[in-house]
This record gives structure tokens, C-alpha cells and sequence, in this order.
């Protein structure tokens, strides 16, 4: 089975449109001017279990749809979703207690707390008796060696070990599926590693499904064997991360042979620029 | 689904639980806070005191019951802004779409998303109410009366803000009018409903909901109150009783039926974000 | 020669900014202004909102003074009714007309998050400033309500007995005075927070007195103990002197409160650039 299965996925937004000045103003109130932006347009991939899989595209090319489409917070407008086999839309309070958030730096926990409070407060969400919550606590904290912080409140930590805490606190439930939608953003290098390691960490000993999206080449390129490129709702590339850097290093694409040491950076700047390209012709 | 019901209330009460913990990081804050909304709503008194000079009674009401409506009204508001405190900012959820980390957790979106926020400076609210009630003339029939009509106040306070907030799913610009309806309904409150006559007391029992609130629980108080003290027959006592009963039934029917309503707009809401034309601001 | 046109044109701007400065001082403030305005401008519609707060306050007093005079010609404290509610229209206008963040928070938000280390470099006097900014914001706002009390007034309570139009410049005057006066006393206030760590709860103080004793009645309502003392606060100036002018104009009447604006105008401003200064010297010796 599948973790994710994903079909024909589409989802267009209607944005008002106004015009510049007073008179624009007094227009869109009279009359608006609806325009419609597809956001993303017929995507279908699929993921294994257990599979580590990035997403990346430039900004507005749909990622953060596609994910709220995955976890039920946007109902698609075309197209089927199944994640761990429940449609998002309709079981979206069963699929819940499958699946793990984490989004960016939009936090989750509560700063005052420690992370044992806040992890005994998630536990309770998913409904875990306090002694099975415990035990996992004690798990974690072992396993990602939070020991140290763990009673400290939140707003005291680093930032490494906020992030730290912000994603095993999504593991509280064992999720089947984890999202990560941009992860290590606005982190320093070091706190990167840190963090890069946390997930590898997760995805090896948990066996979870991990799907994240990322702007740093970095993130895909030490985490993920997988790559799906997005550009303007479509899906533009998914393939192997060994076969992406083969297929360009090999210079096989006639637009990259003039640089044959290309770094992953590199070859995906060509992709996107490339299908700029192919939109205008 | 008995589990489920006290799972959801157990997430609740931890969360109301953790966000007073937040407000109590700075203890000299909080209760400064909490001592300057109580003097804040004292001052009020000297307007009432002022009035009664000029006339012994005012729409019916004597100062002792208006100290009992404004009570009511503070422990009220009190109430409902220190455990769902979130209904007071729900249009700005909605607009900055700050809903996706509640649809994301496998419990109720409203109540979670309602007791996600506090206001400790409205335990004062509270607090004030249950003093003014203490000397409009204290009993414990009254004080029992007082709580419950203050849990009903409460819930037809948040069922008309989540109301008016949840009309912020269609129209951005609802988020201004519903703050300055729900402070114009507060207005209201604390002045005898005697001096409104025809239309506009209709539209206070009826469009906003002023007089199921406040008005006519305070009525009931004092009819309540009023029996205790003449010593009537027991028949006379056992009949006011009935109909004081029935006045209470009506309150309380009120207040979960408006609460129903409010559920009901909010979740149409939902489904119109899940759909979402609020693009711009989601992104 | 690009290098020598961009050097000419930056000596003129700071020549033309000196020489603007010696010959007008008051230029700056006009643009402040300015520009507060047109920012203000494009909020007029949600200014419109506060609209319904105030018709709510309005109407509710309309209601209770229609309940507390019973019989018609009737006069409580030397008023008749429709004086007693065009005293609280007049009021809570200016109440309402005069509220801005610009005095509320901004000066106290500046101290204490040190962005006052910034402002009092800049060629302008900050206190002027803020007024400056303030004077912006209400004139806008001001007329706005005035219109709105005038509809309320003329549909709903009737016109006040005895009103004289030919008096209107004055009366707004006075009002612009009082609106003013109050500006400078509320910096005055947050000024504090040179001193103390934070002068919020002071301001609310004033702010409370103003509505509670100011606001609502005229000052003859309340115990004659009480009135001589009233009329040494700032309430005299900023609320019941404007309105009782718009209600009950009298020569006399008019000479007294406008010498006690200008009295209290002239203080209210020594009494601020003082306490400024000493602030600012302050921030010099400590260094923030």
C-alpha cells in the first residue's frame, strides 16, 4: 500500500482583483473582478512507506497547497487524494491521529512550558493515556536526546533545541505520516546539521513516511532520495535524487554541458529556468 | 463517544489551564491586571450614583438593581472572555488563516479553537461582578441564581460573537463591525431595559440578544428575592417558583439555541475556508 | 560631470533645508501634518465604523434623559433636556473625534523601546511632533463626528433652546482648544515614562476622569462641594468648557473659558517642553 496516493490533484483560487487608485477602490466595491489562479494543477505522484520524499519549487508554485490539500486543512477542487488509504477531506479527524504537522516557524508549542508539558498537552490531544504518554516522553527524550532541556520552558531554549522540540513533539502519537513544510528555515548551518539529523533519525528508526518541502538544496540533497520539483502547479520532475544528478552530469541535457561540474543547486536552477522556458514557447 | 466527549473536554480545560499558567509567568502583572479592571469598572459606579440622586428609580430599577445588571454583566463577559477569549479574535484567524494548525488536530475545531486564548484582565470582570452582586442584597438562593445566569450570559455572549466573527468567512471587512456590534450589545446591557420602549426594545430581546443576556435574568433575581423577603404563602411561593422556573427554562433554551446557531454558521464558515477564495492572505 | 551634478545637488537640498528652516520654522509641522492627513484619509471608512459606537452611547442617553425628565420644560441642574443631551453629543465627540494612537501609546511606546534616542536628533522638536502628528489624525476624525452629532442631533433630540449660530467660530475654537490642551496634558503624562518604567496606568487615570466626571454630566450636576475642585482639573478646559458653550452661550461665559484655555494652554506646554528636556537630559547623562 501506499502512504500517499495522489491523482489529478488540482486546486484553483479565486482572488479579487483591484484596480490602483480611489477610482479602483469604488470599482471592485461595485463591481469585483474575480480572477482565477490555479494554484496546482493535476498532480498526481505517489509515495512508499517509509519513504523520505522532498518537495521543492519556486515560491507559489503550489508546495504548501499541495500539503494542505494532504492533510485536510484545503478540500481539493479536482482529482483524488488518499493518505494512509482515508481521504483527507472526509476523515480528516481520523487521518489526524495518523499523521504529524510540523509548518515552518509558525509554533506550535507553548513557550512558557517545558517540552514535557507540552508534551504531556499534545498527548492528550491524540487522546494517549497518561502513563502510555509518559513512557513515550521518556522515549523520545531519550532517543533524540532532549534529557538535558527537557524541563526548561520553551522560550528559554535555542532555537536548535525549540525546532527540536517542536518536531519529536509531533511524534508524540506515532504518526504514519509526517509533513514538514519547511523545516529548517532561518536556521544557522550548524543547527541545520542538527536538525537534518533529527529527521533521518526519525525516518530510520520509526519507519514514518516523511514528506518535506525546503528551498535549501541542502535539506533535499543530505535527506532525500527522492526529488519532486514543482513549478506553477505542475509537477515538472520526479525522479531518484542518484538519476537527477547522472542525467545532468552526464551532459546528456545539451543546456547544462557547458558546466560539467554542476551542484544539485545548479541543476535545479537549469530545471526551473528551463521550464520558464517551454511555458513562454 | 463518552470518551471522545471527555477527551474533548480534558484537551479543553488543560488548555484554559495552560494559558492562565502563561498569564501567571508575571504575577505582579497579573494581578495588577486583574485589581485595575475591577477599579476600571468601579468608576462606572459614580455615573449611577450621580443619576440616583436625581430620581430614586430609573427604568423600573432601584441602585441596587443596576449594581445587580452590571454585575451580571461583568461576571458575565468576564466568564466568557477568560475561558474562550479566541471568539473575541476569531475574524482575524480567519482572515490571517491562523485556522490550519486546529484542522490539523483530531478534536473540535471550535472548542479548541475558542479556548485557545485567555484574558486574565477579565478575571477582574468576574471578580467585580461577584462583589456588586454581594452588595445588591446577598443570599445563597441568589448567589446560586447569579452563577447560573452567569454561565448562560457567558454562553450567549460567545454563541453572538462567534456569530458575528464567523461572518468574517465571507466578508473580510465583518471583522471591524462585529467588535463594534458586540461592544454596542454591551452598552446596552448595563442601563435598565424601563428606558427603552417599542422598536428598539424589541430589537434588544430580539436582534441582539441584550435582553436574554442580562434583562431578564435580573428580573427573575429580583422577583426571586423579592418573594424570599414578604414571606408569602407557600402556595403564593410554590406558584412564583413555577413561573420563575419557567423564566429560567426559557434563558437557559435561549442560550443554547442561539449557541447552536452560531456552531452551525461557523461550520459552514469552515467548510468555505477549506475551499478557500481567502487566497492573498494564505499563501 | 555625473559625479559633479550629483555633488551640486546635494549641497542645494541641504542649503534649501537650512534656509527653509531660518526662514519658516513652522514648514516642517505643516508637512507632518500633511501627510498624517492623507494617511488618515484613506482610513475614513473604517473611521466610520466608530461611528455605531458612538450612536449606541448616544442613543442610550437620549433614551435615559428622555426617562429622567418628566415633565416637559423641566430643568435638572439649570438644564433642559435637550441642552443636557447636546452637553453629552458634544462630549463624547470629542471624546470620540480626539482618540488616537498617536498620544496613546506612541510616545510611551518611543521611551520605553528607546526610538526616542533616534527622534530627538531630528531637526523638530519632538513633543511638536507627536502634537503635530495628533492634529493630523483628528482633523479628520473631528468633523466627521461633528457631522454625525449634528444629523443625530437635529433628527432625534430637536435644537437647543436659545442657540446661537453667530457664535459657531468661537464655539469651534473652543472645542480645537480643548481637543489641544488635552493632547498636551496626555504627553505631559507619558512623558513620565522618562522617570518611571511605564506611565500607561497614569494616563488611564486622566483618561478615566475625563469620561466619568467630564463626559457624562455637565460639572453643575454633581455635589456643589465637589464643583470648585472640578473646575481646577483639566475638565473645566477639555470637555465641559466646549460644550457647555455650544449649549448655553453666554458672553461672559466665553471670556472665562477661553482665558482658562489660553492659561491652561500656556502652562500645559511649558510644563511639557520642561519635563522633555529634563527627560532628554537624562537620556544624555545615562545613556538610555
Amino acid at each position: 500500500m501506499y502512504a500517499i496516493e495522489a491523482e489529478d490533484l488540482s486546486k484553483t483560487f479565486r482572488v479579487r482583483v483591484k484596480e490602483k487608485g480611489m477610482r479602483g477602490s469604488i470599482r471592485a466595491i461595485l463591481r469585483p473582478q474575480v480572477e482565477k489562479i490555479t494554484a496546482v494543477d493535476r498532480v498526481s505522484f505517489t509515495v512508499e512507506e517509509g519513504e523520505m520524499l522532498a518537495f521543492i519549487g519556486p515560491n507559489g508554485a503550489g508546495k504548501s497547497t499541495t500539503i494542505k490539500m494532504l492533510t485536510g486543512i484545503l478540500c481539493p477542487d479536482g482529482g483524488s487524494v488518499r493518505v494512509l488509504g482515508l481521504d483527507p477531506v472526509k476523515r480528516r479527524k481520523q487521518l489526524a491521529y495518523q499523521i504529524g504537522t510540523v509548518f515552518g516557524q509558525k509554533e506550535q508549542l507553548w513557550t512558557h512550558l517545558t517540552p514535557y508539558d507540552n508534551f504531556r498537552f499534545f498527548g492528550a490531544i491524540y487522546d494517549i493515556p497518561d502513563r502510555e504518554t509518559e513512557e513515550r516522553i521518556g522515549e523520545l527524550a531519550e532517543r533524540f536526546a532532549l534529557e538535558a532541556f527537557i524541563n526548561t520552558p520553551v522560550r528559554n531554549l535555542s532555537l536548535g533545541q525549540r525546532i527540536r522540540c517542536e518536531i519529536v513533539a509531533s511524534l508524540i502519537h506515532k504518526p504514519g505520516v509526517l509533513f514538514l513544510d519547511e523545516p529548517t528555515i532561518g536556521l544557522d548551518p550548524v543547527v541545520k546539521e542538527n536538525i537534518r539529523g533529527l529527521i533521518r533519525q526519525m525516518n530510520r528508526e520509526y519507519h514514518t513516511t516523511i514528506l518535506l518541502t525546503s528551498h535549501d538544496v541542502g535539506d533535499i540533497e543530505k535527506l532525500c532520495r527522492r526529488i519532486i520539483i514543482m513549478n506553477a502547479g505542475q509537477i515538472v520532475l520526479d525522479d531518484s535524487m542518484e538519476h537527477l544528478k547522472q542525467h545532468y552530469l552526464s551532459g546528456e541535457d545539451a543546456e547544462s554541458v557547458n558546466s560539467p561540474s554542476m551542484s544539485l543547486e545548479d541543476i535545479i536552477m537549469e530545471i526551473y529556468r528551463a521550464e520558464g522556458r517551454t511555458e513562454k514557447v | 463517544m463518552s470518551t471522545a466527549v471527555k477527551n474533548q473536554v480534558r484537551v479543553c480545560l488543560l488548555s484554559v489551564k495552560y494559558n492562565i499558567m502563561r498569564e501567571m509567568v508575571n504575577p505582579v502583572t497579573f494581578v495588577t491586571n486583574i485589581l485595575f479592571m475591577m477599579l476600571n469598572n468601579a468608576t462606572i459606579l459614580v455615573q449611577w450614583f450621580i443619576l440616583f440622586r436625581l430620581r430614586g428609580e430609573i427604568g423600573g430599577y432601584t441602585m441596587k438593581d443596576v449594581m445587580l445588571l452590571w454585575g451580571l454583566t461583568a461576571s458575565s463577559f468576564g466568564l466568557s472572555k477568560v475561558l474562550f477569549a479566541r471568539a473575541f479574535s476569531l475574524p482575524e484567524l480567519i482572515i490571517s488563516g491562523k485556522l490550519d494548525s486546529y484542522l490539523v488536530q483530531p478534536k473540535n475545531v471550535c472548542l479548541s479553537m475558542l479556548t485557545s486564548a485567555t484574558s486574565t484582565a477579565s478575571i477582574g470582570d468576574f471578580l467585580y461582578g461577584l462583589v456588586l452582586m454581594a452588595f445588591s442584597g446577598f443570599s445563597m438562593g441568589r448567589l446560586v441564581l447569579f452563577l447560573l445566569f452567569t454561565v448562560t450570559g457567558a454562553v450567549i455572549f460567545v454563541a453572538f460573537t462567534l456569530l458575528l466573527g464567523s461572518l468574517s468567512f465571507w466578508f473580510v471587512r465583518a471583522e471591524m463591525a462585529g467588535g463594534q456590534i458586540v461592544s454596542g450589545m454591551i452598552s446596552f446591557m448595563t442601563y435598565p431595559d424601563g428606558i427603552f420602549q417599542g422598536v428598539s426594545r424589541y430589537l434588544l430581546y430580539f436582534l441582539i440578544p441584550v435582553g436574554m443576556a442580562v434583562w431578564k435574568p435580573v428580573h427573575i433575581m429580583t422577583a426571586f428575592s423579592g418573594n424570599a423577603d414578604n414571606g408569602m404563602s407557600v402556595g403564593a411561593a410554590g406558584q412564583s417558583l413555577q413561573s420563575g422556573l419557567a423564566a429560567l427554562l426559557t434563558v437557559a433554551g435561549y442560550a443554547i439555541a442561539l449557541m447552536s446557531i452560531a456552531v452551525f454558521i461557523f461550520y459552514r464558515g469552515l467548510r468555505r475556508y477549506s475551499s478557500s477564495s481567502l487566497m492573498e492572505a494564505r499563501m | 560631470m555625473r559625479k559633479y551634478v550629483k555633488k551640486t545637488s546635494v549641497h542645494e537640498t541641504q542649503r534649501y533645508v537650512c534656509g527653509g528652516l531660518r526662514r519658516r520654522p513652522g514648514r516642517k509641522y505643516r508637512v507632518i501634518y500633511q501627510s498624517v492627513l492623507l494617511e488618515n484619509l484613506q482610513y475614513a471608512a473604517n473611521l466610520a465604523m466608530g461611528f455605531f459606537s458612538y450612536f449606541v452611547f448616544i442613543y442610550i442617553f437620549i433614551r435615559l434623559w428622555n426617562y429622567m425628565y418628566q415633565a416637559p420644560g423641566e430643568l435638572i441642574a439649570g438644564y433642559a433636556k435637550e441642552q443636557m443631551i447636546w452637553y453629552v453629543m458634544m462630549t463624547e465627540m470629542i471624546w470620540f473625534g480626539s482618540d488616537s494612537g498617536a498620544l496613546t501609546r506612541q510616545v510611551i511606546t518611543d521611551i520605553r523601546g528607546g526610538n526616542i534616542a533616534y527622534m530627538m536628533n531630528k531637526p523638530y522638536h519632538y513633543t511638536l511632533y507627536i502634537l503635530t502628528k495628533y492634529t493630523g489624525e483628528w482633523s479628520i476624525r473631528l468633523p466627521m463626528y461633528a457631522l454625525l452629532a449634528t444629523v443625530i442631533g437635529t433628527c432625534m433630540v430637536g435644537a437647543i433652546p436659545g442657540f446661537r449660530i453667530a457664535a459657531l467660530p468661537v464655539m469651534i475654537l473652543c472645542v480645537v482648544l480643548g481637543i489641544t490642551i488635552n493632547a498636551v496634558f496626555k504627553i505631559c503624562i507619558s512623558l513620565f515614562s522618562f522617570r518611571i518604567e511605564d506611565a500607561t496606568p497614569f494616563l488611564w487615570l486622566y483618561d478615566k476622569l475625563l469620561l466619568v466626571v467630564g463626559t457624562v454630566f455637565p460639572i453643575e450636576i454633581f455635589p456643589v462641594a465637589l464643583q470648585p475642585f472640578f473646575k481646577l482639573t483639566p475638565i473645566y478646559t477639555v470637555c465641559y468648557g466646549p460644550a457647555k458653550l455650544v449649549v448655553d452661550f453666554s458672553a461672559g461665559k466665553c471670556i472665562e473659558i477661553l482665558s482658562a484655555q489660553i492659561l491652561y494652554l500656556a502652562a500645559g506646554c511649558g510644563l511639557m517642553f520642561w519635563i522633555y528636556g529634563k527627560g532628554v537630559r537624562k537620556l544624555y547623562v545615562n545613556g538610555g
